[in-house]
């Protein structure tokens, strides 16, 4: 996988004051840390960031007031509006073994009346720093009820070991369930039920303060 | 309908309004989500009836998700009743739903029907909502 040059600055002022003026600029607050470093407050451009963060597990080479090989620990962002707020990034070495979360995705569709029940949508998986797996697909084109694939029977690229139980269920292949369509009656006489019920919950609280 | 089985106050002052959600703001079980986009009280009924309406679309496979439930009872005094003599009583049991929240997930079908699942499903909701989908490989 290509590393992403992103420059960098060193910054001085903390808390949220600082951090909202840091994002006013369109830059991002960033703490760079691991291999038992102190924590190192950097900045970084706000688009850069978003566009490298968009391929999974990057490798960011930082620019500018350190230069380092990082790759993203967490990433907070507006609920709402999606633009980064904070990122936590961790120090790695050349030729280091690191463990990350890979995607895992799936392509084709099962058979009618089945469903596809993915377990996992990311795997842990050990990986040298410099060559991390973009992610594993798994082709489930045609595949009937009773179909699993468990962590051991992924094909995973070279130089990737898991760290994960071979056993784990990544997906697996199940009965539809029919959706629950109540008859007309049915659905009338749902109503005076669901108020019986209501009582009983409004009734049960006052019963266990006795 | 979801109802709490026992709680420990049967009556409670109303939640709070203010704020974004700070969890549960992404698609973690299913592949596509419905996302509120404001502050509401969400009441049983309500997500019956959108669990109802994503069900009914779907038809035949699929998995939905409810990530939010209704733990907090809301009273009401009643209509031409003196201020005064107490609390009124139990009313509605909602979910206290902030902006980012995602409230159903969805998974198994299409794009095409999850969306238009999910779009019948926000006509039952009490606020503005949105389609989300699942984002691969995010720290």
């Amino acid at each position: 996988m290509s590393e992403v040059k992103i420059a960098s600055e060193l910054r001085d002022q903390f808390g949220k004051g600082a951090a909202r003026k840091i994002r006013r600029a369109n830059q991002v607050p960033v703490v760079l840390y691991g291999h038992g470093t102190e924590p190192r407050h950097l900045t970084m451009p706000g688009h850069d960031l978003l566009l490298a963060l968009r391929t999974p597990n990057v490798l960011i080479r930082i620019e500018g007031a350190v230069n380092e090989l990082a790759l993203p620990k967490g990433v907070q962002r507006d609920p709402i509006k999606g633009f980064l707020e904070h990122v936590d990034l961790i120090l790695v070495r050349r030729g280091e073994k690191v463990t990350i979360e890979m995607p895992v995705t799936v392509s084709g569709d099962v058979v009618n009346g089945a469903i596809l029940d993915q377990q996992l949508v990311q795997i842990s998986v050990e990986a040298e720093a410099t060559s991390l797996p973009t992610g594993v697909e798994i082709d489930v084109d045609g595949k009937d009820v009773g179909f699993t694939v468990t962590a051991g029977d992924l094909d995973l690229p070279k130089g990737t070991t898991l760290a994960v139980e071979p056993d784990t269920l990544v997906l697996h292949v199940i009965a539809a369930p029919t959706a629950d369509l109540p008859e007309e009656g049915e659905a009338a006489a749902e109503a005076p039920a669901a108020e019986a019920g209501d009582e009983a919950a409004e009734g049960e609280p006052a019963a266990a303060a006795e | 309908m979801l109802i709490p089985r026992r709680v420990k106050h049967r009556k409670q002052h109303r939640p709070d309004r203010s704020g974004a959600a700070k969890g549960g703001t992404r698609v973690v079980f299913g592949e596509f989500g419905i996302q509120a986009l404001e502050h509401s009280y969400v009441t049983n009924r309500q997500i019956e009836s959108a669990r109802i309406a994503m069900t009914r679309h779907i038809r035949r496979g699929g998995k939905v998700w409810i990530n939010i439930y209704p733990d907090r009872p809301l009273t009401k005094k009643p209509a031409e009743t003196r201020m005064g003599s107490g609390k009124g009583s139990p009313e509605w049991w909602i979910a206290n739903v902030k902006p980012g929240r995602v409230m159903f997930e969805l998974s198994g079908v299409a794009e095409p029907i999850a969306r238009e699942a999910m779009r019948r499903a926000m006509h039952k909701l009490p606020m503005k909502c949105r389609f989300v989908k699942r984002e691969v490989g995010e720290a």
